[in-house]
């Protein structure tokens, strides 16, 4: 296994490696111009012109390609042209763990939920809980998260004033001690986290209760029952363990789902993450940020993946990697 | 662990994920209560105010966002006070003792740095005297050095500031560079002079001179190479009523009122707190709930809903600075590109076709429809806020599709088979572009759109990316669109409307005449400001007729202000005009 892991570690280096030069010619070839901000009535002519030339972009294309490639090999991914040259990875190393934290607590409740529900509607199929659940569900899957998103703030900050509806902490929570504070912050997470979780727990009780009907109509579980053992026993025990192989793969692949949704729940809820950095960065037509944005996601992405396929043949023997 | 364990430990990992999710929920609530009511202590003495991005470098060279602008303002000194004349339009400057015109805000002038000014007889130099017991924030006194050594700064080209314009009258700038050593001289600590090549009016040499300074005794180490990316950028050190104490990018910065700061005191509220939330909906739902206390450019739609919701708000607006209008490219642009050559326009390069788009169009539609109160039709791209120059006998074009259709007529012009005007076998048809995401440019997009399919013209509509747009105007590639101007309280229209398109680079339309040129050269001439009058009543007079765009309308910015603040008086120069002044009234936020 661990050879595969490397062989697979060594691959996602050109894959990544693909992604970024892609990514390099496709900003600077899109219209906009990271000096635009500067072409305004009122500031010399001459600014956009020098801006221009501190960023290297009155270069020809394949240098600043060979430019970019040569520092990029030594770690140094620049500074930021929207945020005060700021090095990227500050930039960056500001704003993912605000993202890790969304998108940890969303992958927990997505799947726990996602995993109940699911067993409860295949454990009792066809019946009103079931159905009851599955309207549910799919409503809630249906419905665009930035909607949604809205529609919370609506009711939950604005009409009922439970919780807040934008920030990481309230004003002046840094006097309210370090307990006090980790409140505030959850406090704040609940309405996002919800947001970003129902969406996709809906889909994955979808998942789980199809398999589980598959699973709970093969023969070992028939046999497993006629052996005298508690339904609980074979529903969990039995069923649930092959049921939740394809909901593994899910959890690798949801990784990228929950950064892109958690982009526009950080520009709703004004949370500094990696979302609201990309969004902005691409607006600003920030080049180095959006290349060391895509390495981060693209680098998290590859490893979700590895990381399913790893967790997939540990939960299932049969599987060699 | 035996087989039938497993299952129960499972449920009771789910049930123990249940309580912790309620345990989690009812805290989330008691936190709110606790949050709200220990805010509310903490609220009494810091004013909140949501934005919409936040400030770039908190360094008056190089900061370019208004926010940048707004902060930078309260936190570093200033040589002269300004003030808007709302009487005359007039801008003003103040030093400590003396003033270029007569106050009418009756401001003091005690945030004013410089004691009092001399200009030169021949206007070729200015002679400011300082005061001496002003002292940065690290105790160091505030001296002409200081000046001396930031003009530099703005000058160099590595730094690149946004703001070097500024410097394009001091000696040497007629060569190319400044002569630094020649055009600002220090004689000692309490005298700065600022030496011009030319005779310059002494309100644009006040307006010039008056750049912000930085404490030359901690930037003078920093390569200007290294300036941009400096740490001192992140901790500024000033002299004004307030100063930095922390900021947190992208979420919030939050200044504490100065204890040391004479210019001209320590800020009234103790903490402003400048939040960032990119999202406009929730940045109204922080206004209706008292979580922040300003929000900046509300729209004309959601005021009746938000005051009904929170009393405690009111809506203040300043103007006019800022209006739309429908660009129609003067001339054929694709020829121009191609060969240099300029030619009219096959639809819009008649002046009288303009005139006649303009009057199809009705603005006081889109102005009842949207903006109501807080806009005005707009005639030329002087605003009537600056009294001093406006020609109030300049009269709107009447909404009259009548005489469009009459006009359009004359000009050859016929409707064809399918109803749509032709010439030539040229069709009047053709794609209006506007950027994404501005509310009130769509709805005005939509009026035009049918009103001028009224009268047989065919007008598409598209809607691009605003990076994109702008970067199409730029480039001349657009036939018609819609798009907006903010103006400087300086008149100075030669980059939108002069002749020279290589020069005047915001002239998208291509508008040529010689007389507005002549007319901006003789305006910019006049040593004193308001001599400048004639010039400017002539040029709104011709730009009426010429109709190089059609002018929409004015807008009045509109702000949402929570009632506890108190003293704040909104000007067109800007909405924290006097923040340093307000006060905050606990009990005004006990309003039902």
């Amino acid at each position: 296994m661990l050879t595969y892991i490397f062989k697979r570690l060594l691959l996602s280096v050109p894959l990544i490696f693909g992604v970024l030069t892609l990514t390099f010619f496709i900003i600077r070839l899109a219209p906009g111009d990271p000096a635009a901000f500067f072409i305004q009535p009122g500031i010399s002519p001459n600014v956009a012109e020098q801006i221009r030339a501190q960023y290297g972009l009155n270069d020809p294309l394949p240098v600043q390609y060979v430019k970019w490639l040569g520092n990029v090999l030594h770690g140094d991914f620049g500074r930021s042209f929207s945020r005060a040259q700021q090095p990227v990875f500050e930039v960056i190393a500001e704003a993912l763990p605000v993202t890790m934290t969304i998108a940890g607590l969303t992958l927990i409740a997505n799947f726990t939920f996602g995993i109940i529900i699911g067993i409860v509607s295949a454990v009792r199929q066809n019946s009103f809980l079931d159905r009851f659940l599955t309207v549910t569900a799919l409503f809630f899957y249906s419905m665009p998260e930035f909607w949604f998103a809205l529609m919370m703030i609506i009711v939950f900050a604005l009409k009922l004033q439970i919780f807040p509806a934008s920030g990481l902490n309230e004003i002046g929570a840094e006097s309210f001690g370090p307990i006090g504070f980790f409140l505030d912050r959850i406090w704040h997470l609940v309405l996002p986290v919800t947001v970003l979780s129902i969406n996709g727990a809906a889909g994955i009780a979808r998942y789980v209760r199809g398999s589980m009907l598959e699973v709970i109509r093969q023969d070992y579980i028939r046999t497993a029952r006629a052996k005298g053992l508690p339904e609980n026993v074979v529903i969990f025990r039995h069923a649930l363990r092959n049921a939740l192989l394809p909901v593994i793969t899910l959890m690798g692949s949801s990784l990228p789902f929950i950064f892109s949704g958690a982009l526009f729940i950080e520009v709703i809820f004004a949370f500094p993450g990696m979302g609201r950095v990309t969004v902005e960065a691409i607006f600003a037509r920030d080049y180095p940020l959006i290349i060391a944005n895509t390495f981060i996601s693209g680098t998290l992405i590859v490893l979700g993946n590895l990381l399913a396929d790893v967790f997939y043949a540990v939960a299932d023997p049969r599987i060699r990697l | 662990m035996k087989r039938a364990d497993i299952p129960q430990a499972k449920r009771r990992t789910g049930i123990a994920f249940f309580l912790a999710l309620g345990a989690t929920i009812l805290l989330g609530a008691c936190a709110g209560g606790a949050g709200k009511s220990s805010s509310g202590g903490a609220k009494d003495s810091t004013l909140v105010i949501a934005m919409l991005g936040d400030a770039d470098y908190l360094n008056p060279v190089i900061g370019s966002s208004v926010t940048s602008g707004n902060i930078s303002g309260l936190i570093y000194p200033g040589l002269l006070q300004s003030e808007f004349d709302t009487t005359t339009g007039l801008l003003n400057f103040m030093a400590l003792e003396k003033k270029l015109r007569p106050s009418s805000g009756g401001r003091k002038p005690d945030g004013a740095l410089a004691r009092t000014w001399i200009m030169s007889p021949d206007q070729r130099s200015i002679t400011y005297i300082l005061r001496s017991d002003v002292f940065w924030d690290d105790g160091k006194p505030v001296v002409s050095g200081d000046f001396k050594f930031t003009y530099r700064l703005y000058g160099n080209p590595v730094i690149a500031s946004p703001r070097q314009q500024y410097l394009a009258e001091l000696a040497g700038a007629e060569r190319g560079a400044v002569d630094f050593d020649r055009a600002i001289e220090t004689p000692d600590d309490t005298t700065l002079i600022f030496r011009f090549f030319k005779p310059v009016p002494e309100h644009l040499a006040l307006f010039h001179t008056s750049l912000t300074p930085l404490p030359a005794h901690i930037w003078k180490e920093v390569r200007p190479e290294d300036f941009r990316s400096s740490p001192l950028n992140q901790k500024p050190v000033g002299a004004g009523p307030y100063r930095l104490q922390t900021w947190a990018k992208q979420q919030e910065l939050v200044l504490a009122s100065n204890r040391k700061s004479n210019l001209p005191k320590p800020g009234n509220i103790p903490l402003v707190n400048w939040r960032i939330v990119p999202d406009y909906t929730v940045r109204l739902a922080q206004l209706q709930t008292n979580a922040v206390d300003i929000v900046e450019n509300i729209k004309p739609e959601d005021f009746g809903s938000l005051v009904k919701a929170n009393p405690a708000v009111e809506i203040k607006s300043v103007g006019l600075r800022v209006y739309d209008y429908v660009g129609w490219s003067n001339i054929d642009q694709e020829l121009y590109h191609k060969t240099g050559r300029i030619a009219p326009h096959q639809l819009f390069g008649s002046p009288v076709v303009r005139r006649a788009l303009t009057m199809a169009i009705d603005r006081e539609a889109i102005i009842d429809g949207y903006l109501k109160e807080y806009g005005t039709v707009c005639n030329t791209d002087i605003s009537p806020s600056l009294k001093w120059a406006y020609n109030s006998s300049v009269v709107a074009h009447p909404f009259d599709p009548v005489r469009a259709s009459k006009l359009l007529r004359q000009q050859g012009w016929l409707p064809g088979p399918d109803g749509i005007l032709q010439k030539n076998g040229r069709k009047f048809s053709f794609v209006l572009y506007t950027n994404a995401g501005n509310a009130r440019r769509n709805y005005a997009s939509v009026i035009i759109q049918q009103n001028l399919k009224a009268i047989g013209i065919d007008c598409r509509l598209d809607v691009q990316e605003s990076n994109v747009f702008f970067e199409n105007l730029q480039n001349r590639k657009l036939d018609a669109w819609m798009a907006g101007w903010s103006i400087g309280l300086e008149i100075d229209p030669l980059d939108v409307w002069g002749s020279d398109l290589k020069k005047s680079t915001f002239n998208f339309v291509g508008y040529r005449n010689p007389r507005i040129d002549e007319l901006c050269e003789l305006a910019k001439q006049k040593l004193v400001q308001t001599e400048a009058r004639p010039y400017w009543l002539e040029y709104q007079g011709i730009i009426h007729q010429d109709q190089p765009v059609t002018f929409l309308y004015w807008i009045r910015e509109t702000q949402g202000f929570n009632k506890r603040i108190q003293g704040e008086q909104l000007n067109i120069s800007g909405t924290f005009y006097n923040i340093d002044d307000w006060t905050l009234s606990p009990s005004a936020n006990l309003a039902p």
